[in-house]
């Protein structure tokens, strides 16, 4: 991979907050990583982990301590402008002119952005048919509720088509039919060439959306890689749940002599978990031979074991 | 220029929904030059006796009326600041492919608009019920004189907004500043008679210069010499201001 493919670039970089109670405070602390085009990229982490101080120093709305930041070949701390030029932002707060209609919002983002009235028109509507809004193009900012906020203020960003998109926390408040619709759009955009990044804590949605992640925790980024890669550095644990019609006790007490990490019986169905797949295997040919198996399945630890077994084994850190 | 244009369309939008606002904002001015004008007027009878002239006191106030106008409409305008911080759109603004420079001249531009035409308004009263002479040849000079103060006192204020952050600190500042500002200036009396401490903190007052200016454009009360040199100062006050509000500005999250 040559570093011309890459639509983002962070070298290093750090941000070191002037607290008045806590004194400096390493909000970012040397994360490096980069993004393709093209790719949908998460930033994962704890509350305060630094995301999206890292996300404000790549928007141009923080400036960074040290270290450097790259979009699209543009350095965000020397080419404010030409960065600002290749990217929509949802910004983790709420950002809507809550004076204005839900259209006007959509109107003064346009112009903002280039847009002629006619093209905002043409694509407020489809923009507003995608993400149900079009019987609230209406309504004052200030009379939506709060999820219908955040809507609007997602929407706005398919408005445009900027080559770099930042959501932070974007799903935030949003109901599961909309988390849905917003998720699709995200993934449709990217298809389409758009680079997305991403914070979420949502781990399933990071799972089904992101191509590659960084786990940030107390600044740093102490897991990265593709999706997959980050998964598997996680224990390597593996998932066997057995079904019986009812649970036999010398399988029980065969389960037991191999040893596993955890055994937990619930009813008629025990879980099993194991370091190994050579002990997966022997259980469950033990199961089969023993009798009364009805159904089995494995599985690999998700990406929120990874997730939890990462910030637990990192917590002490400084 | 057109994202300058989009700050203003934008300002223009929220300034729509509030016509009644619109309103006071217009007649603010109007009452002020009417009740302190008259008032003043009558109770000084003869008027006020400038550098051996004598002028009726409304002719001397009027140009005080307008720059309070400037001034005020300045700061109507910084607490939008907070508006839209509260709104969260502050931050997403900063992301817009725009300068920060532009940010704040099209958040000036559509305020300034606002300011010609409160003091045309003023102008115009003036003329017709108070019978005030205005040198009309000057009106360009003036119009610029309304545009600069106007964004001059907006960079000036827009700093203070950006670093105080809390609404009500920035409201007390405020309330402070302008009744301090207005008593050591020329803006509700001729300060040649006062005392030396008086004449002094006044000289070094943007709003002084700001309104003799005003005032030697309006009404042609003034020496030329001083009020060029004034009027030279405050040009140099608003660029000043407008690098410190823009260098604020980049530090503002
Ligand atoms: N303006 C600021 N001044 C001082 N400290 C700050 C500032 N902004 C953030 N911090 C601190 O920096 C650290 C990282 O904050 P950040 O907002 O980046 O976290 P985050 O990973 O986005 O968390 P969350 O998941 O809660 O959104 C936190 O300890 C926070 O308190
Ligand atoms: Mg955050």
């Amino acid at each position: 991979m040559t570093k011309r493919q890459n639509a983002i670039e962070v070298d290093n970089l750090v941000k070191v907050y002037q607290t008045k109670n806590r004194g400096p405070l390493r909000a970012v602390d040397g994360i490096s990583f980069s993004v393709r085009q093209g790719e949908i990229f998460g930033l994962l982490g704890p509350n305060g982990a630094g995301k999206s101080t890292t996300i404000k120093i790549l928007t141009t709305l923080v400036l960074p301590t040290s270290g450097s930041a790259r979009i699209l070949g543009h350095d965000v701390v020397t080419q404010p402008l030409e960065v600002r030029r290749q990217i929509c932002v949802v910004v983790q707060e709420n950002a809507i002119e809550l004076y204005l209609s839900v259209r006007n919002n959509f109107r003064t983002f346009g112009k903002f952005h280039g847009l002629s009235t006619r093209e905002v028109e043409l694509r407020c509507d489809r923009v507003s048919e995608l993400f149900g809004l079009r019987e609230h193009l209406g309504e004052k900012g200030s009379d939506l509720s709060g999820g219908l906020k955040r809507r609007v203020q997602v929407a706005k960003m398919f408005l445009i088509h900027k080559p770099i998109v930042f959501l932070d926390e974007a799903t935030t408040g949003m109901d599961t039919f909309n988390k849905r619709a917003t998720v699709a759009a995200i993934k449709e955009e990217s298809r389409k060439g758009r680079t997305v990044i991403l914070t979420t804590h949502m781990l399933d949605e990071a799972e089904e959306l992101c191509a590659s992640l960084a786990i940030v925790n107390h600044g740093k980024v102490i897991a990265g890689g593709s999706t997959d890669q980050v998964k598997s550095l996680g224990l390597k644990l593996l998932y066997l749940t057995l079904s019986f019609d009812k649970v036999p006790e010398r399988t029980l007490k065969a389960i037991q002599r191999a040893n596993p990490v955890k055994i937990e019986v619930r009813g008629a169905t025990v879980e099993v978990t194991v370091r190994e797949e050579d002990v997966a295997l022997k259980i469950l040919n033990t199961a089969k031979r023993l009798g009364s198996l009805k159904q089995f399945e494995i599985t690999s630890a998700s990406l929120e074991d990874a997730f939890v077994e990462m910030i637990d084994k990192k917590a002490g850190a400084p | 220029m057109r994202e300058v244009l989009a700050v203003v369309y934008r300002e223009y939008l929220i300034r729509r929904t509030s016509p009644l606002w619109l309103f006071f904002d217009m007649a603010v001015p109007l009452l002020y030059l009417l009740m302190f004008g008259v008032a003043f007027d009558k109770a000084l009878g003869a008027g006020l006796s400038l550098e051996g002239e004598s002028i009726q006191y409304n002719q001397f106030f009027l140009a005080g009326v307008l720059s309070m106008t400037c001034f005020g409409s300045a700061i109507n305008q910084s607490y939008g600041f907070f508006i839209d911080r509260d709104n969260g759109i502050f931050y997403e603004f900063l992301t817009y492919p725009m300068t920060r420079s532009q940010f704040l001249m099209g958040k000036i531009l559509f305020q300034c608009l606002m300011s010609v035409v409160q003091c045309a308004l003023t102008l115009v009263l003036a003329v017709a019920v108070l019978d005030i002479a205005i040198q009309w040849e000057y009106l360009p000079l003036i119009v610029a004189g309304v545009v600069m103060g106007t964004a001059g006192w907006f960079f000036f204020l827009a700093i203070f907004a950006f670093l105080i952050r809390r609404n009500d600190t920035f409201n007390t500042a405020i309330n402070v500043a302008y009744f301090v500002l207005i008593f050591l200036s020329t803006t509700f009396y001729p300060i040649d008679q006062a005392p030396a401490w008086l004449r002094l903190s006044s000289f070094l007052n943007p709003l002084t210069w700001h309104t003799d200016t005003l005032r030697f454009l309006t009404v042609g009360i003034g020496a030329g010499g001083t009020v060029l040199f004034e009027a030279v100062c405050f040009g140099a006050f608003l660029l000043v201001s407008f690098w410190l509000a823009v260098r604020t500005l980049q530090r503002a999250v």
